[in-house]
């Protein structure tokens, strides 16, 4: 069974360079505004189905300012997330992810915080499983016999992005514009998957494409694409399975367009290593994966992602 | 299987929709708005931050530090994407920036009020006054003559303005802690070291009623110094003040340690 999954990768949101009053040129779409993003994992490593509820914490580090020697803040992001994956039939499924943020930056022992509902997103996928091919046999005659899967599946996702997190534009003046719960932007969600899950090892991949669109204020971020790799393996017991993970995911960011103009040092890329482990009981499927940067180039570098944890739990479908 | 291709549809049009740019400012009537823009003034050495009483090194294994940084900038003036210029009032034309009045990230704010609204695309302003408006005398100084007296920019009336004023202290391989006094001027009418610089803006700068955009502009100290032309303390550059062969040569320097870093449109 099996086959199908998606990627589960811990986040990425780099970004959110922060700057106060002084400084608000730099500005991703990373923040917590895109908690939902291909490189955070649309799903659970095993099972197609479920519903349940995620926990991400990010932190950044970033330059509030244009120099060398500008003050740093600090950045956390909490973020809440139900998150589904439901089956329409045997070809069809959909994810949705309904994120709640709450956002604190530090800067000079001040603390600012924002917190709110994010922006919804949900994607609807077509599965390509691939199939053993039946063996030519003239004695076989029972082509009533369930096809044989391969283990090798593709899944091709179309989706949007909601602005149902608030933009508010009075923070791209006074706080970092990354800074925000919500990009007040419809956005477009290309994906392609690769899933392979044998006896033993599985491995999920996944590259999606976020067209962003403009917000009201005329302001928008720039397109996105998120990939991730990841290889698990599975260590069954009467009782559980456990799935131990480790993978590779990144972000490739455009610049953010204004006015009609392109923001100088608001794009970036950032890749990401992460590890971590399902463990499933029953109906349940607990997961925890930490991830650190191993390469990131966001904003000018104006903005460094320091860490990112997620926990999980799902109840299969 | 038609709830799915619907779904697919629908989720497909929400995105050809919203993805689509408008560009309806384009023919939006400017005439009579006027608005304010606010000109950041930002001092630092090289990639970093200007700060006083920190040692920064330059040419020659000489190094500084200053613990007086003004210039005079005046002329301020705006060109549109179709080439319009808007000068702002000559009368209150005439700044003293003052590194001592920077906010807590280090900016000297200007704020130009009544600018005509229009898409603006270059700035060009003078450091220091020109002979036009020392011409005025005196009397037609209006208020920036006290200001200038107050802040230390005069000589007296007739050997006129100082357009920077660096005090501070330098070493050098066989000298530690000297002082360093950079007060280069034009000299009356004798010797004219008023410059202009032209700056393109990185974004297009909009002037509206509501906005009021912001103009970053870094001025990297270390180009006095280490400029158009390189000078050393050693050589003399240490006291620079009414020296016909001196001052020409930090007023050009002075003139290319600026650019915009980055606009504000919000």
């Amino acid at each position: 069974m099996v086959l199908s999954s998606i990627t589960v990768n811990a986040n990425t949101c780099p970004l959110c360079p922060e700057n106060f009053r002084t400084e608000t040129f730099l500005d991703c779409d990373l923040c917590g505004c895109s908690t939902s993003s291909g490189s955070f994992g649309f799903g659970t490593l095993s099972n197609a189905n479920f519903v349940g509820v995620r926990y991400i914490y990010q932190s950044f580090e970033s330059r509030n300012g244009i120099f060398e020697n500008s003050p740093k803040s600090e950045e956390t992001f909490n973020t809440y997330q139900i998150w589904a994956q439901v089956p329409i039939n045997n070809k069809f499924f959909i994810t949705a992810n309904v994120p709640y943020q709450d956002l604190t930056r530090r800067f000079q022992g001040r603390n600012e915080n924002l917190n709110g509902l994010g922006d919804i997103s949900a994607i609807g996928w077509y599965k390509l499983e691939f199939f053993k091919r039946r063996k030519l046999d003239a004695s076989d005659v029972n082509y009533n016999s369930p096809k044989e899967s391969s283990g090798h599946s593709l899944q091709f996702g179309l989706g949007i992005k909601l602005p149902t997190g608030k933009f508010e534009e009075a923070l791209t003046d006074n706080v970092n514009p990354g800074f925000q719960v919500g990009t007040g932007s419809v956005d477009g969600i290309f994906s392609l998957g690769y899933n392979y899950g044998g006896d033993r090892i599985g491995v999920n991949t996944l590259m999606s494409y976020y067209l962003k669109g403009e917000n009201k204020n005329e302001y928008q971020f720039g397109n996105q694409l998120s990939y991730s790799v990841n290889v698990y393996t599975v260590f069954s017991t009467d009782k559980m399975n456990i799935m131990p993970f480790a993978g590779l995911s990144g972000d490739v960011y455009d610049s953010i367009i204004q006015y009609g103009e392109t923001l100088a040092d608001t794009d970036g890329d950032i890749l990401n290593a992460s590890i971590g482990s399902e463990l499933a009981i029953e109906k349940f499927i607990f997961g925890v994966s930490y991830t650190l940067p191993v390469n990131q180039n966001l904003f000018g570098d104006n903005v460094e992602s320091i860490q990112r944890f997620s926990v999980y739990v799902n109840f299969a479908l | 299987m038609k709830l799915i291709k619907y779904t697919f549809a629908l989720a497909l049009c929400a995105l050809i929709s919203s993805c689509s740019s408008d560009d309806d400012n384009n023919n939006e009537d400017l005439t009579g708005q006027t608005g304010s823009v606010v000109l950041k003034f930002d001092n630092a050495v090289g990639d970093q931050d200007f700060i006083f009483g920190t040692t920064y090194n330059k040419s020659n294994n000489e190094s500084f530090q200053l613990s007086t940084l003004k210039y005079i900038i005046s002329n301020v003036r705006v060109k549109d994407s179709e080439g319009n210029t808007f000068m702002f009032p000559v009368e209150d034309n005439a700044f003293i920036i003052n590194e001592e009045d920077g906010n807590n990230a280090g900016e000297i704010w200007v704020v130009l009020d009544n600018i005509d609204a229009a898409n603006y695309t270059e700035i060009t302003f003078g450091i220091g006054i020109d002979q036009d408006r020392f011409a005025l005398g005196a009397e037609g100084q209006g208020d920036f003559l006290d200001m200038a007296t107050d802040e230390g920019m005069m000589w007296s009336w007739a050997a006129g303005y100082k357009f920077v004023r660096f005090d501070g202290t330098f070493s050098t391989t066989s000298l530690t802690d000297e002082p360093l006094n950079i007060h280069m001027g034009s000299v009356g009418t004798s010797l004219d070291n008023y410059k202009e610089v032209t700056l393109s803006l990185p974004n297009t700068v909009l002037v509206r009623e509501s906005k009021t955009p912001e103009i970053h502009i870094v001025a990297d100290i270390s180009k006095v110094f280490d400029g158009v032309t390189s000078v050393n303390f050693a050589d003399g550059y240490d006291q620079v003040h009414t020296d016909a062969q001196k001052t020409p040569v930090i007023a050009s320097n002075v003139q290319s340690m600026f650019m915009v870093h980055h606009v504000h449109n919000d």
